[in-house]
C-alpha cells in the first residue's frame, strides 16, 4: 500500500498511527476547542477516534490526515464521509499552540489540492454549525461558497459548501 | 481506491469465512446496531456511529495487530456477525468477543468462528484471554461456558457491569 504523504511549506500531512494517540487525547479533552468535533471526549473516546480515521482511509482511500510539523503532531486535516450523514466534508482540527498560524488554510490547501490530483474530485465539501466562525471563514477563504443547507441526523442544521480543488473538468 | 491499513489475516472454518471488514458489511452492521441485539454491547446505535463501528475495527487492527473479523457465512455469502480480539486502551486486556446477526444464531456459528478466532490468537503467542459479559446475557454466558472459560472476577467497563470470564489454558 501507498500511503499519501503530503507536504507543504512548513508540514507534512500523512496518515494517522498509534503515536498520535496524546494529540488526539489532548485536543479531544479540551471542551472548548472540541466543542464542534462532539468533545470533550475521554482518552479511550479520542483512542476509538484515532481507530476510526485509520479504518477510514482503508475503507474510502482517503480521510483525515494528521498534520505534523518537524515531526510533532499539531492537529488533523481531510475528508470524512461518514456513512448516514449528508455528504462528505474537509474537516480539521489544531492543538493550542498550532492556532493562529494559518496551518490550518496551509493545510487545507494541500488535502484540497491532493483531492483533485488524486481522488479526481474538482470540489470538496464542508459543513458546520451557524455558531462556528472561524470554520465559516476559513471556508470562505478557500474560495468555498454555499451550496444547500440540510437538517443533520443529531438534528441540526447546517449550511453545506463547496470548495474548488483546482482540478480541471465540468464540476 | 481502498487501502489497507493493516494486515487482517483471512481464516477459513467448516462454514464460516473470518476476513477484513469491508463497506458491503454495514448494512448488516447497521441493521444488528439498530436492533434490540444490540442492548447488551452499547447499543442501540444509529448508522453514523456504526460507521464508527466499522472504521474502528480496521483501525483497531493497525493500531494492536489484532482485532476483530467480519464472519461470512460460507454458503450464502451473507454477513452473519462479527467477532474477534478487542482491546481498547480502557479495556483490562485483550478480550475475545462476539456479536451474532439475526438469522444465524442457533446453529453453533459463534462457537466455530469464536474458536478460530481463539486458536490464532493462542498460535501468535498469547496468553488465554478473556471476555467480557453482561451477566443478563444468557447465549452470551451459554457461549462462553461451551469454549470452556469460567468467570474469574467482575469488573465495570464502560459504565456497565461485566463478568470478566478467563478462556483455558487448553481446550480444543
Amino acid at each position: 500500500m501507498t500511503a499519501p504523504l503530503l507536504t507543504t511549506e512548513r508540514l507534512t500531512l500523512r496518515r494517522p498511527e498509534g503515536r498520535d494517540h496524546a494529540a488526539y487525547a489532548r485536543f479531544f479533552a479540551d471542551a472548548e476547542a472540541s466543542h464542534f468535533y462532539g468533545g470533550p471526549l475521554r482518552a479511550d473516546q479520542a483512542w476509538g477516534r484515532l481507530a476510526e480515521d485509520i479504518g477510514h482511509f482503508a475503507l474510502k482511500g482517503f480521510g483525515r490526515f494528521v498534520i505534523t510539523r518537524q515531526d510533532a503532531t499539531l492537529g488533523g486535516c481531510g475528508i470524512l464521509d461518514v456513512e448516514g450523514w449528508p455528504g462528505h466534508e474537509l474537516t480539521w482540527w489544531l492543538l493550542p499552540e498550532a492556532r493562529g498560524q494559518g496551518i490550518a488554510q496551509e493545510a487545507s490547501r494541500a488535502v484540497l489540492s491532493w483531492a483533485g490530483q488524486n481522488l479526481g474530485w474538482q470540489q470538496v465539501e464542508t459543513h458546520f454549525r451557524d455558531e462556528n466562525a472561524p470554520a465559516r471563514k476559513l471556508t470562505q477563504s478557500l474560495g468555498g461558497r454555499k451550496l444547500r443547507r440540510e437538517t443533520f441526523p443529531d438534528g441540526i442544521a447546517r449550511d453545506i459548501y463547496a470548495m474548488p480543488t483546482g482540478a480541471e473538468g465540468a464540476a | 481506491m481502498p487501502v489497507l491499513a493493516a494486515d487482517i489475516p483471512v481464516i477459513e472454518t467448516a462454514r464460516l469465512i473470518l476476513r477484513e471488514p469491508r463497506l458491503s458489511d454495514l448494512d448488516a452492521m447497521c441493521a444488528f446496531g439498530a436492533s434490540d441485539r444490540a442492548r447488551f454491547v452499547g447499543g442501540p446505535m444509529a448508522d453514523w456511529q456504526v460507521w464508527g463501528s466499522l472504521t474502528g475495527m480496521i483501525g483497531h487492527w493497525a493500531l494492536r495487530g489484532y482485532g476483530w473479523w467480519v464472519l461470512q457465512d460460507k454458503s450464502s455469502g451473507a454477513t452473519a456477525g462479527r467477532l474477534g480480539i478487542g482491546n481498547h486502551i480502557d479495556w483490562p486486556e485483550p478480550e475475545l468477543g462476539w456479536h451474532i446477526y439475526e438469522g444465524f444464531e442457533g446453529q453453533g456459528l459463534a462457537y466455530e468462528g469464536a474458536l478460530a478466532a481463539r486458536q490464532w490468537w493462542r498460535a501468535q503467542g498469547n496468553p488465554p484471554p478473556i471476555s467480557l459479559i453482561d451477566p443478563k446475557n444468557t447465549r452470551s454466558r451459554q457461549l462462553a461456558e461451551r469454549l470452556g472459560a469460567t468467570i474469574e472476577s467482575q469488573t465495570t467497563i464502560r459504565g456497565h457491569h461485566a463478568d470478566i470470564w478467563r478462556h483455558p489454558e487448553a481446550h480444543a
